[in-house]
Order: C-alpha cells, then sequence, then structure tokens
C-alpha cells in the first residue's frame, strides 16, 4: 500500500461494483458472490499469517470448523442474535489461534506444517464424539434460515470490516515486526520483536478470521454445521486461494477468495470430466498453472502490470 | 464454457463476469409449475460421484437410465423426464449451493432421491419453506418418516416436513427384525454387536435393543467404531467381541468396515457365531471382497428389500432391469451381472418416482406430486422383492416396511438366497 491513491481508487471500484451487484444479480447468483466474500475472510486471515508472518498452516479449516459450530449451537440453543454468534465465533478463534500458536514457537516450516495438519484432521472428530452438544454426525441445526442477500450483505461487510482491520494492523507497528519474523526470526530478535509475542498473535488474528468466514459459512450452508464440511480439503482449499492471492493485494484476495468460493460450482459444468471429478481436475489444474506462471500469486501479477505500465 | 474460461483465465475480473451471467440466467419459468413445461419434467437430485461415499455413484445412473427407458416410451403424460443428478461429494457444504442452484436457477419441479443423512438434514428446511418436494431420499434414517406431521426437536426440525418423504425400510425397524430371529433361533444366545458411532449404527442399536426387550441382557459386549478407523481397529473390536464368548454377532456397519470384521471373524479360531450383517453393507460384491480377505462368508445372514440381479435373474423384473441398464448404461453391464444391489435399487427408485408422477395428473403440481406420493400402493414394482409393496397414507409415512432374511452360501463364489417369509418392519 506504498502508492495510496491508486490503492484507493481500486478499492473505490471494488465497493462500488460490490454495491450494485445485487440490483443486477439474480438471487442465486448473489448468493455464489456472497461466497466469494466469504472466504475474502479466510484467505485474507490466513494471507496474515502465511504472506506476511512467513508461518504456514495446513489447518485453518479446523478453525472455520471452531466458528461455524459456534454460530450454530449459539443459534440452536439460545435463539442468539446471528451477528452477535459472529463475535463469538471471533473470540473463541481467536483465543483457540494463540493457543495453537504456542508450537509455532518451537517448530517451523514442514514441522509447524504438520502441527496444523493434525488440527484439522481432528477437529471435525470432536462432535462426533460429544454427539449430544454438538449434533455428532446428525450435525446442528441453528434455529434461524437467512436469505441469499442477508448472507451476500453479511459476507461483504464482514470483508470490508476485516479488510480495513488488516490495513490498519499492518500498516504499522505489528505488519513491520510480522515482516521481520518472515524474513528471518534471528534479525527480527536482534531488532528487539518477541518472537512469542507476535508469532502467537499472528496466529490468533488469523484464526478469528478464520472463525468469522466459518460462522458465514455455515450460515451459507442453511445454518447448518456438520463434520463432513469441515473436511481436510477445505484448509487445502484456503492454502491454495492464499497462494493464488499472493501478498497484500486487494485484487490477489479477491481472485484467491473467488478461485476457492466459485470453484465447486465452476468446476461441475466442465463437459466431460466436469460432473465427477471436475473439481479435482479443475483445482489441479489451476494450481499448476498459477505456480508455473505466477509464482507471487495475483499480487505478483498486478505489481508486474504496474511496473510494465510505468515502464 | 465461456463463462469458465473467462472465470478461469482472468479471475480478476470475476464479480463482473458474474454479472454478465447473471444477464442470461434469468431462465424461462414456463407455465405456473417450476420444472414442468409442455414437453418436459425437470427434477434434480444430489448424490457422492466422488468423495468418501462414491461407492454408491451407480444409483442416480440407474435412475436415470430408468427415465431414458420410460422416455423413450412416450415419457408420462406427454412429458419426459430430465434428471438434473449433481455432485456434492457427500459434503452438506456442498449439497446446500447445489440444491439452491436446481431450485432458484434450474426451477426443478421436486428434489428426488439424493443420498445421505446428513445432506438431507442440510436442505430439508429450505425445501420445506420453498414448498419443494424433496422426495424418496436414499436414507435409512428414521426422520423422513417421523417428522411428516410433527416438530423433530432432536433432529433440528421445529416445524413438521411435510415435502418430505424417504422411500428404503428404516435402520431401526431392520434391526428389531434381527432381534427377533435371534430370540427364535438362538434364544439363549450371548449377543456381541459391532456398530458404528454416529447416527446411523446407534438407531441401528437402539432399534435391536428395543426388539430384544427384556432380554437385552444378553448382549454381552456392545463395540463402537468410528467411521474412519483402519480395518486393524475395526478387527480388535471384533476379537473383543469374541473373548466376551458371544455366540451371535451383529455388524452394524458400512460397507469397508463390515467387510475388515468378517475377515477378521474369519480368521479367530474355533470362533462361529451366528453372524448377522446389516443390509447396508449386504451387497455381495462386497461380501465376496471379505471372502478374499479370510472370511467364511457361509451363513452369514441378512435382510433385503430388492430383487437379487443374480439370483433372480429369471424374474420378469430382472430380465426387465439387464435389458435397461444394458441399453441406457451399458458401461454398467459388468457392475449389474456382478449383482451390485445399488443398480436395482435406483431402478426401483425411479419407478417409484414415476408411478407417483402418473397419479400426481396430467398436469401435475408440486401439490398433487407429493398427493400422489402421500397415497403410494405400489403392488408391482418389478424391482423390489416380490412380494413386498410400497405403500403411504395418511398414517403411514416409510413407503417401504417390509424385508426377508437372506442367506450366504457357496463360499467367496456364493450369493445370497433368501430364506423364510416376507416380513414386516414396519412402526
Amino acid at each position: 500500500m506504498k502508492r495510496q491513491i491508486p490503492a484507493l481508487a481500486s478499492l473505490l471500484v471494488v465497493a462500488a461494483v460490490l454495491c450494485v451487484l445485487p440490483f443486477i444479480l439474480s438471487d442465486y447468483n448473489i448468493y455464489l458472490a456472497a461466497q466469494v466474500g466469504i472466504f475474502f475472510v479466510a484467505v485474507l486471515g490466513l494471507n496474515i499469517l502465511t504472506g506476511y508472518t512467513g508461518q504456514i498452516s495446513i489447518g485453518h479449516g479446523a478453525f472455520m470448523a471452531i466458528g461455524g459450530y459456534t454460530t450454530a449451537v449459539m443459534s440452536r440453543d439460545h435463539h442468539t442474535n446471528l451477528v452477535v454468534t459472529m463475535l463469538m465465533a471471533l473470540a473463541i478463534c481467536f483465543v483457540v489461534g494463540l493457543i495453537v500458536g504456542l508450537p509455532a514457537l518451537r517448530f517451523s516450516g514442514v514441522y509447524l506444517a504438520l502441527v496444523t495438519f493434525a488440527l484439522a484432521v481432528s477437529v471435525p472428530f470432536i462432535p462426533l464424539q460429544y454427539s449430544t452438544f454438538l449434533g455428532g454426525v446428525g450435525g446442528v441445526t441453528s434455529s434461524e434460515e437467512v436469505s441469499n442477500l442477508w448472507i451476500y450483505v453479511a459476507a461483504w461487510t464482514c470483508s470490508a470490516i476485516s479488510f480495513l482491520l488488516a490495513w490498519l494492523l499492518l500498516r504499522g507497528r505489528l505488519g513491520r515486526a510480522f515482516r521481520a519474523i518472515r524474513d528471518s526470526e534471528i534479525a527480527a530478535v536482534a531488532s528487539g520483536v518477541e518472537l512469542p509475542v507476535y508469532k502467537t498473535l499472528a496466529f490468533g488474528i488469523s484464526a478469528a478470521y478464520a472463525g468469522v468466514a466459518g460462522s458465514l459459512f455455515v450460515l451459507a450452508t442453511n445454518g447448518f454445521a456438520n463434520p463432513d464440511e469441515f473436511g481436510i480439503f477445505l484448509s487445502l482449499q484456503l492454502l491454495v486461494g492464499a497462494a493464488i492471492a499472493g501478498l497484500g493485494s486487494l485484487w490477489g484476495i479477491l481472485a484467491g477468495a473467488a478461485f476457492v468460493g466459485l470453484l465447486p460450482q465452476v468446476s461441475s459444468s466442465v463437459p466431460v470430466i466436469g460432473h465427477d471429478q471436475g473439481r479435482d481436475v479443475v483445482f489441479g489444474a489451476a494450481v499448476i498453472l498459477v505456480m508455473l506462471l505466477l509464482p507471487d500469486g495475483f499480487a505478483g501479477l498486478v505489481a508486474r502490470l504496474r511496473r510494465l505500465a510505468r515502464a | 464454457m465461456q463463462v469458465n474460461r473467462r472465470k478461469l483465465g482472468a479471475l480478476v475480473c470475476v464479480l463482473l463476469a458474474t454479472a454478465a451471467v447473471a444477464g442470461g440466467a434469468a431462465a424461462s419459468h414456463a407455465g405456473k409449475t417450476p420444472g414442468v413445461s409442455k414437453h418436459q419434467i425437470l427434477i434434480g437430485g444430489t448424490f457422492p460421484y466422488s468423495g468418501p461415499a462414491a461407492l454408491y455413484k451407480t444409483i442416480p445412473t440407474a435412475e436415470q437410465a430408468y427415465y431414458a427407458y420410460v422416455n423413450a416410451k412416450g415419457g408420462v403424460h406427454g412429458r419426459k423426464i430430465k434428471d438434473l443428478a449433481v455432485n456434492d461429494e457427500y459434503n452438506p457444504a456442498e449439497t446446500v449451493p447445489a440444491v439452491k442452484k436446481l431450485v432458484e436457477q434450474n426451477h426443478v419441479f421436486a428434489i428426488v432421491g439424493s443420498l445421505g443423512t446428513a445432506p438431507g438434514l442440510a436442505t430439508w428446511k429450505y425445501l420445506n419453506t420453498r414448498h419443494v418436494p424433496q422426495v424418496l431420499l436414499a436414507t435409512g434414517d428414521a426422520y423422513w418418516g417421523k417428522c411428516v406431521h410433527r416438530a423433530c426437536p432432536g433432529a433440528g426440525s421445529t416445524s413438521p416436513k411435510p415435502w418430505t418423504m424417504g422411500w428404503q425400510p428404516d435402520y431401526p425397524g431392520e434391526a428389531r427384525l434381527y432381534a427377533k430371529y435371534i430370540l427364535k433361533h438362538k434364544p439363549n444366545a450371548k449377543i456381541g454387536v459391532l456398530y458404528q458411532d454416529d447416527a446411523f449404527g446407534k438407531n441401528y442399536l437402539n432399534g435391536l435393543k428395543s426388539g430384544l426387550g427384556s432380554h437385552k441382557s444378553q448382549i454381552v459386549d456392545a463395540q463402537a467404531y468410528s467411521v474412519t478407523d483402519s480395518g486393524a481397529v475395526v478387527g480388535s473390536h471384533v476379537v473383543h467381541i469374541a473373548t466376551s464368548g458371544a455366540d451371535a454377532f451383529v455388524i452394524f456397519a458400512t460397507p469397508s468396515a463390515a467387510i475388515a470384521a468378517l475377515a477378521t471373524e474369519g480368521q479367530i479360531p474355533n470362533w462361529h457365531p451366528l453372524t448377522i450383517n446389516s443390509n447396508v453393507a449386504a451387497n455381495p460384491v462386497f461380501m465376496r471382497i471379505a471372502a478374499k480377505n479370510g472370511a467364511n462368508p457361509n451363513g452369514v445372514l441378512s435382510t433385503t428389500y430388492l430383487s437379487s440381479a443374480t439370483t433372480q435373474g429369471d424374474l420378469p423384473g430382472m430380465k426387465l432391469a439387464k435389458t435397461i441398464i444394458h441399453k441406457y448404461a451399458p458401461a454398467l453391464d459388468q457392475q449389474f451381472a456382478s449383482g451390485d444391489s445399488n443398480l436395482v435399487y435406483g431402478l426401483a427408485v425411479g419407478w417409484t418416482f414415476v408411478d407417483g408422477l402418473r397419479h400426481a395428473g396430467k398436469n401435475p403440481t408440486r401439490k398433487s406430486l407429493m398427493h400422489a406420493l402421500r397415497t403410494l400402493n405400489e403392488k408391482n414394482n418389478p424391482f423390489i422383492y416380490p412380494g413386498m409393496s410400497v405403500k403411504t397414507s395418511k398414517k403411514r409415512n416409510f413407503p417401504m416396511q417390509q424385508l426377508i432374511f437372506i442367506k450366504w452360501s457357496g463360499g467367496g463364489t456364493g450369493d445370497f438366497h433368501a430364506t423364510g417369509k416376507v416380513l414386516n418392519s414396519g412402526h
């Protein structure tokens, strides 16, 4: 965000398009656009952790699960206002994220990835173990079902707030500390960055984002939370979304979120393979292409285009 | 296709692209009833074509083969049935967008035959508030029949679900028949149960207990396994049951765990209990795999409500089934010949839907379809077991309530053979 004016301009363009969309899209496409908004929040959160702080997580689906179940259970048992449940999901996931961040102090790279992987694998089984409270395989149904427009407005409002918050957080001292950790932990410590504080904080913030996304995700699934929704594939999708997004660009995160949010719908209409294996094939092919052509994600592409334009 | 390329090639423009799609998406509503046009009836459903439950993907193919057969004979009241079966990977988070698309974008007449309990629960409130029929669901949980006229808070349903119905016999009813069988043929049996640790397994276990009544203390060991446990873990539960002294072994498991359990049982020396394997895993194809891995399949008991393509190949219904599969889904010929009961299941459900549609009148509405399906009286569904019927009424919301015992003989190349009379598994 060095060049403030073009950044502000693109922000306004996106905001304007988002405001107009509900008036021109069909009801179902509003729902799809809402899915993109939901993953915008999650990918943005993961970006803070992976992109800015350099800590890999293949377990963000687990935080989405925790956020989603928080909303579903509170709505089922206490008919809590859905926005309140989202804030609750945010708070719970922030705390859980801090705790999960602890191993990050000792592990790094692949080993940290494995720890978070374990999280992604194990969390969906908790509801099966405590089936009276968390519904077991039968899931938890929240007391309210929201309309497509509701979820669209909620998802993109959350996206806007998340984006603004991330920008405010990262442009200052915190962002500098995160980037220092990513580039060299030793140098960061030498410059006075307290690793334990900032690493766990990065996990906490990122998990809180995922929690809100999970809450929205469950609301978009007719308010129904079930272990099958939060499989390991969800975590991988988020990671790929973050990779596609690249670092710190609104356009990149939009692209990553659109890829993750629209993939299941779009890929099933690919001819021949679409019906059975479309999602897996398109997913795999897209990952290879993006990594080959855009190693820095869409953010890298945008930067390159800017350089070209200036040249 | 153009849409795809745009979205994949230039993800940056995706929101604008979506807007462009929206223009074309204002699909034509023909007539008053969604999905019913002059020459076509459009229906939809969600199935696991890939993912953990992909074993069931032959079901929608068989259903579509049956519709193709009916269409070739002129359709129903002059309308051809078109079935948009969608892959949801058995994941409710994918079922919901898929069903929304079917209802809001494709404007289907009804959701027919969708597979799975969780996918069903994730969409039943949505479909019921919109008065979209959600019918002939491929799951044996009792929700679909119990919650028609009253709320089922336990299943997250705070209002009745009159637009939802199942098809196959429910699990507790089936388990009660096993209890009766044990009490009759082995009254002093010590019973060991292996069950899946979820709603499916527990429904079965509770049915068995209620069937045993005052004899339920005869259950000497009940072992729960988790759906993701490896074969070795399942096997260790079986060994536990064997050491408890059980001489009747009841398996309430999904296919892969049931195969592991049977294989372990066959390898434990001097243990030859009366073995019962629920109909969920009683596909001859699975039994042969178990035998290859060391199981002794002879004498294994189960139940069925479908005709068998292998042992009852001479029945007119099975001959018809063979012709339909051969003509409209030739890739599944081999599968059919090996006795895959999922194919017969799909044909039978297709038959019931067409039957309901015929009785829904010349100009069917969603309401008239529900009425027809709530007053079914099928004695001649050619694909279900001879002598059984598919029936519904105001008081009867479970369409199928009959089962017959089947017993395996012939070892690794053998098959199930029916034994005894058609029994009532009803409520």
